[in-house]
């Protein structure tokens, strides 16, 4: 059994900053990335030669991204390196920069995750000569469409129901200035525009640029910097899994979150009850159900009834997807990850203004990306 | 009679007559007894073994349709969009995903189907492509 880094040496979220995510523009992935850099420097208070290491989380940028663009803050030599994980890209980059402080080896790194659309690039998985029966029929939004189909069937829910997610999360990205969708939605506008059985087209995540950077450093970093104390994150858990052998009928994506989730709340030592506030993968809308039940907020079948009662509203039990989620910030891929803990960072610090859930003290960030993997972090308001 | 092959003939072996239905080709471990769909070319997933211990096995194309999705939106011609999809549990223990053809109006979680091939295209040399889809088998589900 190895160390609990995390346990032994504290870790912080000490920085936070975005580009807001949006429809492709004519702007390179090195002016997003450098504005959500520069922002975070400021937000910690720090400068760019006092970050020892650098990764990029990004899926769709090509060979050597980080350099050209890290170097415009100052070439200053440090080990910098991408970081691929399909949609969890991001949230692996901020799993490297906690290892690299959590071990000892540096004080202060950057996870950075950017990311622009690109048409045609090769999916690995279908590069690996398994040929299957579906000859391109089942997508992601219809595999989700799917799952929704077997939910519903399941426990009663009705389509309704399961929108009851977007509609909850684009109300909440109405209130996010880095948000690409920043409009409130009826329940009619959400269900117009079919894609595939029960998903809309404001039930799928948009796919679109952007940028978001978190510095982490350690206790000694924090004090030789001067770094403001009571606006420190710690990071309680860093927690990646991939894909095992499920049963057949189990869902393998919320089985992943199942394993995943309890390697992160055996770190942390605390449980799904004690979060006030969870970014979880909601790149389409039944997502969040499956993986609010499949990290031990409600047994299953049950999320879609608490959301419909406003149980993970804003000022709810335990907010879900204050950001917006993937369904209205938007799913840039790469920024996503280091995005959702921009934002838990935001709640737990008591900044995210007319979006805030009160008092949140705990909070859990969680993507799953193709493979499958999961990433799940837990995190701690500075109030300890 | 023109030829006929299978679009995916590494996945479907055709019946001898057209009333034949078409089987499906699965794999199963000889080490462990895993039975999987589709066949691996590199190993089995539950015990690690390679691929030499992998052999085909036939699976029979009827089973339970587990969930069930209309696609309006398709990135390619064919299919014609809409067309249902479901996630099927063959009777013979494997998880897959089909197309559905006929009637689907009252296709739902629980209906029993069974594997048909329709025209697909025509190669070059005028072998008839056709490919396979589920069908609903009436009295059940
Ligand atoms: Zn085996």
């Amino acid at each position: 059994m190895g160390r609990n880094l995390l346990a032994e040496r504290p870790t912080y979220v000490v920085g936070i900053g975005l580009h807001r995510y949006q429809h492709k523009t004519d702007t390179t992935y090195v002016q997003l990335g450098l504005t959500a850099v520069r922002a975070a420097l400021a937000d910690a208070g720090i400068t760019w030669p006092d970050v020892e290491t650098a990764y990029t989380g990004t899926a769709l940028l090509g060979m050597g991204a980080s350099r050209i663009m890290l170097s415009r803050l100052g070439a200053t030599g440090i080990p910098m390196a991408q970081v691929e994980n399909a949609s969890a890209s991001g949230s692996t980059a901020v799993a490297q920069a906690c290892l690299d402080v959590a071990s000892g080896r540096t004080d202060v790194a950057l996870a950075l995750g950017v990311d622009k659309p690109r048409g045609g690039l090769p999916m690995a998985p279908s590069e690996a000569g398994i040929s299957n029966l579906e000859g391109g029929t089942v997508v992601p939004f219809t595999h989700f469409a799917l799952l929704a189909s077997e939910y519903m069937a399941a426990h009663g829910v009705t389509a309704e129901q399961v929108a009851g997610v977007a509609l909850k999360n684009h109300r909440n990205g109405a209130r996010n200035p880095f948000a690409q969708r920043q409009q409130e939605r009826s329940m009619e506008e959400i269900m117009a525009d079919p894609i595939s059985g029960s998903m809309s087209r404001l039930q799928c995540c948009p796919v679109g640029e952007g940028a978001s950077a978190v510095i982490i450093a350690s206790d000694e970093g924090i004090d030789r910097l001067g770094i403001d104390r009571s606006r420190a994150v710690r990071v309680l858990a860093s927690a990646t899994r991939s894909e095992g052998l499920y049963p057949p009928g189990v869902g393998i994506d919320a089985a992943l979150t199942v394993e995943t989730a309890q390697a992160a709340f055996d770190q942390a030592g605390v449980g799904p009850l004690d979060m006030d506030v969870l970014e979880v993968h909601d790149a389409f809308s039944i997502e969040e159900l499956l993986y609010t039940e499949a990290l031990g907020f409600c047994e299953p079948g049950q999320a879609a009834f608490l959301v419909e009662s406003g149980h993970f509203d804003l000022g709810g039990r335990c907010a879900v997807s204050p950001s917006g989620g993937l369904l209205a910030m938007g799913h840039p891929i790469g920024p996503t990850g280091t995005g959702q803990v921009a934002e838990v960072t935001r709640q737990l610090r008591g900044e995210a203004g007319d979006r805030q859930q009160p008092g949140a003290h705990l909070g859990l960030t969680h993507m799953v990306g193709v493979g499958a993997v999961c990433v799940v972090h837990v995190l701690e308001s500075p109030r300890g | 009679m023109p030829d006929v092959r299978a679009r995916y003939p590494e996945l479907i072996r055709l019946g001898s007559t057209a009333d034949d239905p078409p089987v499906i080709i699965g794999q199963a471990c000889g080490a462990c007894g895993r039975r999987s769909f589709p066949p691996d070319p590199y190993g089995c997933e539950a015990c690690g073994a390679a691929v030499d211990r992998l052999t085909s096995t036939e699976l029979a194309a009827v089973g339970v349709i587990h969930a069930v999705a209309t696609v309006h939106r398709h990135h390619h011609p064919r299919p014609e969009t809409p067309f249902t999809v479901a996630t099927i549990v063959l009777d013979d223990g494997v998880t897959l995903k089909g197309v559905l053809t006929g009637d689907t109006s009252a296709v739902g979680v629980g209906s029993r189907v069974r594997g048909v091939t329709v025209p697909w295209d025509t190669d070059d040399d005028g072998t008839e492509v056709v490919d396979l889809r589920f069908e609903t088998v009436g009295g059940e589900g």
